[in-house]
C-alpha cells in the first residue's frame, strides 16, 4: 500500500496551550473550582455558626485574615470570569424563538446581566451596604 | 493588474517520500481580489504541479477547501489574501490524518454522518398525491440554521474533544441530527437517540464552543449540541418518572 | 486487475446520480447499485444552483403553460414528448423532495412558496431561499444514506467505459488516493457527471465541471447532441464568475447600463412597467438578456471594470428584510467578492458561461444508443432545453430524468445477464490502465495549465455570445491543434497518492474532446437559434436546422456532425414573444 496517512496527535496534557481560545476555555473551566471553594467556605461558616459564638468568631477571623481576603479577591475575580463565560454561552444553549424571529442573543445575555444587577443590589441593600 | 508578493508557506506531506510533513514556501504575486485558494491555484499552475489540495465551487458552498490558515480552520475560497500580511501559513485541517499535502482523510466523518440517521423519519409515509407536508415559515425557521452545514469539517478541526478522542461523533454530525429532530415533519428523535445521546455523542462535548466560532456558514453546532443535551436530559428524567427505564 | 461486480454503476453523485441511485434502491432492493464519483457527493456542483426548481403547483398555473414556456424558451429545439413528460412529472418529484425533508421556503399557510423566474409566464419556481441546489443535493445525499443497497465509491475517477458487442459492460475506475485501478463490471451504467463549463475561462462552474462523462460516452461512440448551445447566464460577478441567481430579478431586481437606464426595453423585452412582470424585461430568457448586454457593450453603454465591461444589478429597492430572507447568499457573495452590498449599492455583473444545453444523446427514457448506457442531468441531452434552457428547469430535469433513467436501467438489468466475456473486458480494462501508466512514462513537453489556458481563450473567442464563421473556424483549428499537442502532455507529479496533476491531465483530455464538439457543431450550424447566435446567419432557419446536431467521435480527426429530427407534438415553431405580447403574470 502506497498510502501512509500521517497522524498528528493532540497532547493530552498541553493541548489547551495551542490556541488562545482553548486557554480561555481552560480559564473558565478552572473558574468553577473557585466558585466551588467559595461555596465550601460558606458551608463551613454555616457549621461554625451552629457550633457556637466562638467557632463563628474563629471563622470570621479567618475570612478577615490576609489569606482570607486574598482568597476572596481571587474568588471574586474568577466568579466574574465564570459568570461572563456562561452568560455569553446562554443564547447558544437556550434558543428562544418568537414566531419567525429568533430572540437576539444580546437581549438574552443583557437580561441575565440585568437580573444579576438587580439581585446584587437587593443583597447589598439587605446587607446594609447600599 | 497590480500584484503584491506574498509568501505562502504550505505544509507539504508526500507519503511516498516524506516521513513527516514539512513547510515549503512559495512566493506568489497576488492580485487584490484573490482569496487564498487563488494563491494555491497559482502555485499549482505556475510553480509546482505536485501540490495537492481539494477545491471546486469557489463560492463557499461545496465545502471542499477547508484548511488551517494562519492557525484557524477556514475555507480557503472565503478568505482574502489582502486580509493577511506578507506571509500566510496554510496547513491541512487539524485533527484528521493527512493523506497528502493539504488533503486530509475524512472517512471517519463520512461514517459518523450516516450514523446519526440524517434523513427525515416521518410518522407515516405520505403519498405524493396528498401533496406536501404543511410547514409554516416559523416551523421552518426552527431548524433552518442547522441545514446550512456544508460538511467542510472546519468544526472538527477546531474541536479539541475530537482531537483528543476521535470516537466523538463531533459537531457537524450532531448538528445535523438536531436539524432533523427539530423538523416539524420528523419523529425520528428516539431512533437517533442511541447514537446521539450516547457517551460518544452529545455527552462527550464539553462545550468549548470552538466549532461555532470557526463555522463559515453560522450553523452553530455548539448550540445544537447543548439544545440536544437539554431535550435528552428531559427525556431521561421523564423516562425515570414514568418508570420506562429508558437509558 | 481487481474486479468489482454490480448491477448498475452510476457515474457521478450529484443531483441526478443520487436521485437515480435512490430510484434503483426503491425500485428493487435486489438490484445492486454502485455510485461512483470523483468527489464526495456533497461536493458535486448541484450544490451551487441557487434560484429554484420549476414545477406547476399553484391553482393559476397549468402544465400546458409550463410546456409552452419551455418549448418556446428553447426556441423549438426541444423534444416535445420529453418536455411534456417533464412538466407532468416535476411537481411530483418536487413534492417527493419535500417528503424527504428538503427545506423549501414556505407561504404563511405552510404550503411551499414559489417565485418568478426568467421566461416563465406564471410564478412556479419552488425555492429554498437562494441555496436551492445546495439543499436539494444534501437532502438527496442524506436520504440516500437510508438505503443499505446503495454502495458508494467516493473519490474514484472513472476513466473508461467498457463496451463489447454493442453493449456496456461496466467502467474502469481509479481510486484517487491510491491511484489503483479497478474494473467495475456492471450490466448497466448511468452517466450523471454534469456539464463542462470549465472549457471556458469565465464560468459559474466549479473546478470539477470538466465534461468527463460526456467525453467518456463520446469516445465510446455515443454522439453528443446540440453541443453548440452554451448558456451564458446574464448575471455573474466580474473577476470570479460567481453566479448571482435569476431569483435576484425574480424578486424584483433590475438591470441598468452606465446611464442607469433599463436597456432591456430596447431589445424587444419592454415595456418596463408594470414591474415585476413575468416573461418581460429582466425576467426574459437568459439568451436574450446576455445578447442584449453584448449589444449594449458594442454601443459603449456598459461600465468598464478591470475584468471586462459590466452592467449593474440594482436590488436596493427590495429592502434589507426581503434580501436577507430571500437572497442571503447573494448578499454575502456580493459584499465579499464585489465589495457591493445589494441593500445599499449597485452590484456589477456580466454574462458568464453557466450551462451546457447539449450533452450525451439520450431518448426520452434516458437511454443512449449504446445498450445498457443511460445518462441524465446536465451531461445528458434528452432534450428538454433545446437551444436555451429556462432558469429553474435544470434542477427539475435531474430529478425527473435521473429517476426515469434509473427505472429503465433496472428493467434492463433484470432482463440481461453478464456476457461471458470477462477476458475481453479485462483486456480492455488493462488497456485503459496502460494508457494512464503511459502518462507517467511520457517525456512530453506540453504543460497541462498551458494547454488549458489556450483552450479556454480560444473557446471564449470563437464560441461566445455572438459567433462568426471566421472566429469559429479559428477556434476549430486551434482546438484541433491543442488536441494534437495534448498527446505530448507532460505529467510532472509521478506520485500515486492523491495525484491531482494526473487528475487535471485526464480532465483536460476530456475538456478538449468536449470543446471540439462545441466548436465544430457551432461551425456547422449556419443559423441563429437560442444561445447559438451567428452574426453571419442572423435568422433562425427551420427549413435546414430545426434539427439536433449530433457530434460523432473520430479518434484521429475532427468530430463528424450529422442531424436528427426534433420531436414536435403540439407546438409548431413560431416566433418567441417576450415583453409586450407575452402576457406574463404581473407579480
Amino acid at each position: 500500500m502506497n498510502r501512509k496517512p500521517y497522524r498528528r496527535e493532540l497532547s493530552k496534557t498541553s493541548w489547551f496551550m495551542t490556541h488562545q481560545r482553548y486557554k480561555s476555555y481552560m480559564l473558565h473551566e478552572i473558574s468553577s473550582l473557585f466558585v466551588a471553594i467559595y461555596a465550601f467556605i460558606l458551608i463551613i461558616g454555616l457549621f461554625r455558626l451552629g457550633e457556637g459564638p466562638e467557632a463563628w468568631e474563629g471563622w470570621l477571623g479567618f475570612v478577615a485574615s490576609p489569606i482570607g481576603v486574598i482568597l476572596h479577591v481571587l474568588i471574586f475575580v474568577f466568579s466574574i470570569i465564570h459568570t461572563m463565560a456562561w452568560f455569553k454561552a446562554v443564547p447558544q444553549a437556550m434558543r428562544i424563538q418568537r414566531g419567525e424571529e429568533i430572540v437576539p442573543g444580546k437581549l438574552i445575555v443583557g437580561a441575565h446581566y440585568g437580573v444579576l444587577a438587580a439581585v446584587s443590589l437587593f443583597v447589598l441593600i439587605l446587607a446594609g451596604v447600599a | 493588474m497590480e500584484t503584491r508578493d506574498v509568501t505562502i508557506e504550505v505544509l507539504r506531506y508526500r507519503p511516498e517520500q516524506d516521513s513527516e510533513p514539512f513547510f515549503q514556501s512559495y512566493t506568489v504575486p497576488c492580485e487584490e481580489h484573490w482569496v487564498v485558494l487563488d494563491a494555491l491555484n497559482y502555485i499549482k499552475d505556475e510553480l509546482d504541479r505536485t501540490l495537492s489540495y481539494r477545491w471546486s465551487c469557489h463560492m463557499f458552498v461545496c465545502g471542499s477547501c477547508g484548511m488551517v490558515i494562519n492557525g484557524e480552520p477556514m475555507l480557503s475560497c472565503k478568505k482574502f489574501v489582502r486580509d493577511f500580511g506578507d506571509k500566510i501559513r496554510v496547513e491541512p485541517l487539524s485533527n484528521f490524518p493527512i493523506e497528502r499535502d493539504l488533503v486530509i482523510v475524512q472517512d471517519d466523518f463520512m461514517e459518523k454522518l450516516s450514523s446519526v440517521k440524517p434523513y427525515l423519519i416521518p410518522k407515516e409515509e405520505r403519498s405524493i398525491e396528498s401533496g406536501e407536508y404543511l410547514q409554516t415559515p416559523a416551523q421552518l425557521k426552527t431548524y433552518k440554521q442547522y441545514t446550512m452545514c456544508i460538511n467542510c469539517l472546519c468544526c472538527y478541526a477546531a474541536c479539541p474533544q475530537y482531537g483528543l478522542d476521535d470516537k466523538f461523533i463531533g459537531p457537524a454530525a450532531l448538528a445535523l441530527a438536531h436539524r432533523y429532530n427539530a423538523d416539524s415533519r420528523d419523529v425520528g428523535r428516539s431512533a437517533r437517540e442511541d447514537v446521539v445521546a450516547s457517551h460518544e455523542g452529545i455527552w462527550e462535548c464539553s462545550f468549548v464552543g470552538a466549532c461555532s466560532l470557526v463555522c463559515p456558514k453560522d450553523v452553530e453546532p455548539a448550540g445544537a449540541i447543548q439544545q440536544t443535551k437539554f431535550t435528552s436530559a428531559i427525556d431521561y428524567i421523564t423516562g425515570m418518572v414514568s418508570g420506562g427505564g429508558k437509558k | 486487475m481487481e474486479i468489482i461486480e454490480t448491477d448498475i454503476a452510476i457515474v457521478g453523485a450529484g443531483g441526478a446520480g443520487l436521485r437515480a441511485a435512490i430510484e434503483v434502491a426503491e425500485a428493487d432492493p435486489n438490484v445492486k447499485v454502485l455510485l461512483i464519483s470523483k468527489v464526495y457527493p456533497m461536493r458535486s456542483h448541484t450544490c451551487a444552483a441557487e434560484g429554484g426548481a420549476a414545477g406547476v403547483v399553484k391553482d393559476n398555473d397549468t402544465l400546458e403553460y409550463h410546456f409552452n414556456d419551455t418549448v418556446g424558451g428553447g426556441d423549438w429545439l426541444t423534444d416535445q414528448d420529453a418536455v411534456e413528460y417533464f412538466v407532468n412529472e416535476i411537481p411530483k418529484e418536487l413534492t417527493r423532495m419535500e417528503h424527504w425533508g428538503c427545506p423549501w421556503s414556505r407561504e404563511d399557510s405552510g404550503k411551499v412558496a414559489v417565485r418568478p423566474f426568467g421566461g416563465m409566464k406564471i410564478m412556479r419556481t419552488w425555492f429554498a431561499a437562494d441555496k436551492t441546489g445546495f439543499h436539494m443535493l444534501h437532502t438527496l445525499f442524506q436520504t440516500s444514506l437510508k438505503y443499505p443497497t446503495i454502495e458508494r465509491l467516493d473519490e474514484y475517477y472513472v476513466t473508461d467505459l467498457m463496451v463489447e458487442d454493442g453493449r456496456v459492460h461496466g467502467v474502469v475506475v481509479m481510486e484517487i488516493r491510491t491511484g489503483k485501478m479497478t474494473l467495475v463490471r456492471a450490466k448497466a451504467v448511468i452517466i450523471c457527471s454534469g456539464g463542462a463549463g470549465k472549457i471556458f475561462p469565465f464560468t459559474t462552474n466549479g473546478a470539477i465541471k470538466t465534461g468527463d462523462g460526456m467525453a467518456m460516452a463520446y469516445r465510446a461512440g455515443v454522439p453528443l447532441k446540440d453541443m453548440e448551445f452554451v448558456q451564458y447566464h446574464p448575471t455573474g460577478l466580474p473577476a470570479t464568475g460567481i453566479l448571482l441567481t435569476e431569483g435576484c430579478r425574480g424578486e424584483g431586481g433590475i438591470l441598468v447600463n452606465k446611464d442607469g437606464y433599463r436597456f432591456l426595453q430596447d431589445y424587444g423585452l419592454g415595456p418596463p412597467d408594470p414591474w415585476p412582470r413575468l416573461k418581460a424585461m429582466e425576467l426574459g430568457p437568459r439568451d436574450r438578456l446576455s445578447q442584449a448586454f453584448w449589444h449594449e457593450q458594442k454601443k459603449g453603454r456598459t461600465i468598464p471594470s478591470p475584468w471586462g465591461d459590466v452592467m449593474h444589478l440594482d436590488m436596493r429597492h427590495l429592502g434589507e428584510k426581503k434580501i436577507n430572507e430571500r437572497l442571503p447568499l447573494i448578499r454575502e457573495l456580493s459584499r465579499l467578492y464585489a465589495g457591493a452590498d445589494p441593500v445599499h449599492e449597485l452590484v456589477p455583473v456580466r454574462p458568464v458561461v453557466h450551462y451546457m444545453m447539449g450533452g450525451i444523446h439520450t431518448n426520452i427514457d434516458g437511454a443512449t444508443p449504446l445498450a445498457g448506457l443511460y445518462a441524465a442531468g446536465e451531461c445528458a441531452c434528452v432534450s428538454i432545453n433545446g437551444a436555451n434552457r429556462l432558469g429553474s428547469n435544470s434542477l427539475g430535469e435531474l430529478l425527473v430524468f435521473g429517476a426515469r433513467a434509473a427505472r429503465n436501467a433496472v428493467d434492463y438489468v433484470k432482463s440481461t445477464e453478464y456476457l461471458n466475456k470477462v477476458k475481453t473486458i479485462q483486456a480492455q480494462a488493462e488497456d485503459a490502465q496502460s494508457r494512464v501508466k503511459a502518462l507517467f512514462q511520457s517525456q512530453g513537453t506540453e504543460s497541462v495549465p498551458g494547454l488549458r489556458k489556450e483552450l479556454n481563450a480560444t473557446m471564449e473567442e470563437g464560441c461566445g455570445i455572438y459567433r462568426t464563421e471566421a472566429e469559429i473556424k479559428a477556434t476549430c483549428d486551434k482546438v484541433t491543434e491543442i488536441r494534437a499537442r495534448y498527446k505530448d502532455v507532460k505529467l510532472e507529479d509521478t506520485s500515486t497518492v492523491f495525484n491531482t496533476d494526473l487528475l487535471q491531465t485526464l480532465e483536460l483530455g476530456c475538456m478538449i474532446e468536449v470543446a471540439q464538439t462545441v466548436a465544430v457543431s457551432a461551425f456547422e450550424r449556419k443559423e441563429s437559434r437560442g444561445a447559438h447566435q451567428r452574426l453571419d446567419y442572423e435568422k433562425r432557419d427551420d427549413v435546414n436546422y430545426l434539427k439536433h446536431s449530433m457530434a460523432h467521435f473520430d479518434p484521429d480527426g475532427d468530430p463528424r456532425i450529422d442531424y436528427l429530427d426534433v420531436v414536435i407534438t403540439k407546438s409548431q415553431p413560431a416566433e418567441r414573444i417576450y415583453g409586450a405580447g407575452a402576457e406574463g403574470q404581473v407579480v
